[in-house]
Order: C-alpha cells, then sequence, then structure tokens
C-alpha cells in the first residue's frame, strides 16, 4: 500500500485530537481542517526561518507528475532545543506527512505527523533543555 | 521493515497530561500544597560588584507551560496542588519524556493541528499553581468594564470570529511587533527565554519571542512624560530588598491584551503594572506581577509564577518576521473562504 501511497488525499475524517498548538498563528485562519492530506515526498530543502520552520517536498502523483509541496513545522529555535539539527533532515530523504491543506488549496499544509517512509520519527526529541542537556533535579 | 515501536505513543502527549493534570486537580481540589518557594536556607542572594542583588542569567517560565492563565471554576480558591497532585504529575512529565524519545510514531496515532508533539518545548518539573492569576482568589482575571467589552480583539489574539481583511487586522504578536510586556513573560509553548543582564543604574531584559530588550532604569529617575507611549511602556525600576520591583505606565493602549502573548482584550492607556522579580535561589525566581488598567478591569490582578534557570538553556534570536508565511497564507486563505461563501451564495 505504501509503494502507491505517493499523493493521497485521504478523503475519511480525521478527527481533530486537539486545540492548535501551534503559537504564531490560529490553525483556523490558514488551514482547513475538512482538507486532511497525506503525502509521500522527497526533501528538497528546509527552511530554517522564524516564527516556524517549512520543509519542502516534491510529491509524485499517481499520474508521474511531480508537485512541489510546503509543510509548516514548529518554530526553528524549539526544533534546536529539542534536538533538530541542520542534518536531521537532508535533501533527497523520504518523508511521510499526514496535516491539512491549506485554505486556499495551494500546495502548502501544516505537518502534525512528520515522519521516514518506515514510520521513525524525524528525530528523537531531546529533554527540553540544550541538545542533551538532562533537566534539573534540585527541585 | 521489521522495526516495531516499543511503545505505542499518544499522538497528543501534551493534551493528555494536561487532561490529566485537570483531572488530577478536580479530584481533591481541597488540598493545598506548599505555597511559593521560600528562599533555601543557608543561601544569600548574590551581589552585583557594585552591590545590587545580582538576577543575572538566562531565566525560563517554561516549568508552567500549560497551566492557564485563568482558573477552571471547578478549583475555586485552590491555587496549589497537593504534594500527592505534584508527585502524579512529575510522573506523566517523566511518561511524555519516554515517549519523546520513543524511535517510531504509533502507527494508529491521530493527527491533530500542531507539529508533532515531541517537538515541543515541555516542563521539567511540574507548575505548583492551578493558574497563573493568583489574586483574586479564584485565579480569574476580573470582569471587564462595559467600555472594555467592545474594544475589538484582533485577528489571531483569541478572537473567536476572525475576519482578515488586512495585514492590520491581526493581533501585534501575528505581525512580529510586540506580545506586550506581560505577553513576553508569561509561560507559552516555546521561546519563554528570559535573559537578565545588569550595569550600574540598569536592568536590561532581553526577552526571546519577538526579541523584546527591556532597558529598566534602576537610579530613581522619574518616568518619562506622559505624552511619550509605547507599546512596551516605560519602566522604572528600584530595590525593595533583594526584589526587583518594576513598575511599568506610558503604554500607548489598545494594542495587546493580557492573555497569553499579549493576548484577549487589549488594555487601555491607563495601564500600570508592577513587576516584582525576587531570587530565591540558585536558580528560581518568583515573579509577580500586578496589573493595573482601571479602564478595562473593575480591579487589579496579579499573575506570578517561578523563572528558572537550566543547564545550557539560552535564548535563540527571533527574527520573528523572517519567514511569517503565516501573514499571507491567512489572508489568502480569508479570500479564498470568502469566495467560496460567495459561490455558495449564488447556488441559492
Amino acid at each position: 500500500m505504501r509503494k502507491t501511497l505517493a499523493f493521497v488525499l485521504v478523503a475519511g475524517v480525521v478527527s481533530l485530537a486537539a486545540e492548535p498548538v501551534w503559537a504564531h498563528h490560529a490553525f483556523a485562519a490558514e488551514f482547513d481542517s475538512s482538507k486532511p492530506i497525506k503525502l509521500k515526498g522527497t526533501v528538497t530543502k528546509m527552511e530554517w526561518i522564524n516564527p516556524h520552520a517549512w520543509i519542502h517536498i516534491d510529491v509524485k502523483g499517481e499520474d508521474g507528475k511531480v508537485s512541489p509541496w510546503m509543510i509548516e513545522a514548529a518554530a526553528p529555535n524549539s526544533l534546536l532545543r529539542r534536538g533538530f539539527t541542520k542534518n536531521s533532515l537532508l535533501p533527497g530523504m523520504e518523508i511521510l506527512v499526514e496535516g491539512y491543506q491549506a485554505k486556499d488549496e495551494a500546495h502548502r499544509a501544516n505537518g502534525s505527523s512528520i515522519t521516514f517512509t518506515d514510520g521513525r520519527k524525524l528525530f528523537v526529541g531531546a529533554p527540553a533543555g540544550e541538545p542533551g542537556a538532562p533537566p534539573r533535579k534540585d527541585k | 521493515m521489521g522495526h516495531r515501536p516499543a511503545v505505542s505513543i499518544a499522538p497528543m502527549v501534551i493534551l493528555a497530561v494536561l487532561a490529566g493534570m485537570f483531572a488530577l486537580a478536580a479530584e481533591s481540589a481541597i488540598a493545598q500544597a506548599d505555597k511559593g518557594a521560600p528562599a533555601a536556607k543557608n543561601w544569600t542572594p548574590p551581589k552585583t560588584p557594585w552591590g545590587d542583588p545580582d538576577l543575572q542569567g538566562t531565566w525560563t517560565s517554561d516549568d508552567c507551560i500549560g497551566t492557564p492563565l485563568n482558573r477552571p471554576a471547578n478549583l475555586g480558591e485552590t491555587l496549589y496542588y497537593s504534594k500527592q497532585e505534584l508527585a502524579q504529575r512529575e510522573s506523566q512529565l517523566a511518561k511524555q519524556q519516554q515517549n519523546d524519545l520513543q524511535e517510531f510514531v504509533a502507527p494508529d496515532q491521530r493527527v491533530g493541528t500542531g507539529p508533532p508533539s515531541h517537538w515541543a518545548e515541555r516542563a521539567r518539573r511540574p507548575c505548583k499553581q492551578t493558574s497563573l492569576v493568583v489574586d483574586p482568589l479564584n485565579g480569574r482575571t476580573p470582569d471587564l468594564l462595559p467600555e472594555a467589552q467592545t474594544r475589538r480583539i484582533p485577528e489571531g489574539a483569541n478572537n473567536d470570529n476572525p475576519k482578515a481583511d488586512s495585514w492590520e487586522d491581526f493581533s501585534y504578536y501575528i505581525r512580529c511587533i510586540s506580545r506586550g510586556v506581560t505577553g513576553s513573560i508569561f509561560p507559552v509553548i516555546y521561546g519563554n527565554g528570559q535573559q537578565i543582564l545588569q550595569a550600574p543604574g540598569y536592568v536590561t531584559i532581553l526577552q526571546e519571542m519577538v526579541h523584546e530588550a527591556r532597558v529598566i532604569p534602576v537610579d530613581g529617575r522619574p518616568h518619562a512624560s506622559p505624552r511619550i507611549r509605547s507599546y512596551m511602556g516605560d519602566p522604572r525600576g528600584h530595590w525593595d530588598g533583594d526584589t526587583l520591583v518594576v513598575e511599568t505606565t506610558n503604554f500607548l493602549g489598545n494594542r495587546t491584551g493580557i492573555g497569553l502573548n499579549g493576548g484577549g482584550t487589549p488594555t487601555s492607556d491607563a495601564l500600570k503594572l508592577i513587576e516584582r522579580y525576587t531570587r530565591t535561589g540558585s536558580s528560581e525566581i518568583e515573579y509577580e506581577v500586578t496589573i493595573d488598567d482601571p479602564k478595562t478591569f473593575t480591579r487589579p490582578f496579579k499573575v506570578a509564577f517561578p523563572l528558572t534557570q537550566e543547564p545550557g538553556y539560552q535564548n535563540f534570536e527571533y527574527a520573528c518576521h523572517e519567514g511569517n508565511y503565516a501573514m499571507s497564507n491567512s489572508l489568502s486563505g480569508a479570500r479564498a473562504q470568502e469566495k467560496a461563501a460567495a459561490e455558495a451564495a449564488k447556488k441559492k
């Protein structure tokens, strides 16, 4: 099934588990909760920009045509604090993205689940300090 | 393949934890735990070479991430969790950390609307409080005066009925302009860093998100003329023993609110803030702010929470508008919605 996953617009209702945890804008202003998407794509670049990073991927459709998509990620400072580095996601890597498409139907989506194709997380979140820093125990 | 996730990972671990915390609090709202954080015994607050109390370092309000500003009504006047509740919350945090470190995402994970949960910045220890508001006793923001009830809440600042015609309709936070004084220090889901630097006669606080720099004179000079107004106001500090007291006035008014990230009903030009920064240990400051806006709230109120220093924690640059695609995306989203509504109306 995964081999034909290329570009699948998920028709089923995917329940919104919760209020958005994006900080810098309202999910509802930008994305459409009635347009869930599931994409498999090849990373072309990652923009480490504020207030949110963006992952660019090429997605091959069932007709073989390649479309570029932009996937919104978390804040770059948070990603860095959690252990994500510039080497965590490199051009050429294949990823699976689940999220919701932009309201204007452009090839943009938020990335609520972003994994490698075997389900591995893109990186494993380090403790919430500087990468690798253990939490303080004296409190 | 052959890889299997060792543990099934809940998709919205943060929310599950928050829900758990809420449930715990509801169970024994009568409990009143150890209050606050008294200064540790045998600890002498440090001084700067010129004799001021030394608050320098990079501090974060991360530990109260997720603690609501306003206490849920069913918790009544219970401000602090019991020891037992705190122990449970601590084990929930540990579990969350374990989940964060799992290599695989659970295959049955439901997709929420935020980024993957293990990318979030986390509290390192449980917040002792049930709300950030500590006074009045019900832990809730006082009622708005009638004149404030009609003040427009911008898009993206807890406006429940957003309709963005222009970039000017968005909050000052979304526009990368400012979160105001309280919005720049209240704990939010990331970027809670507060770097304090002192010099003779000054205390400076560099705040990561939206990169504010508050330069606070502590040399006894009076406030600027009331004709001089700004988003972050005019701060004046003094020392009350080892506590830094900062009074800020001269706000523009009608810009940011007292909610997280400066959200909610915007405060007025009559807003006066009195903040107290008290170092209670080598790595903890008790922060408290009294919010007095006689053109907005029916009474003054207080918000308090701890700031902590953490190994390796530092501020990073937050060049907010660098790639604020969300602004244009939200406007094009609003236009798409209008178009869809117009087409639907034609069909009728």
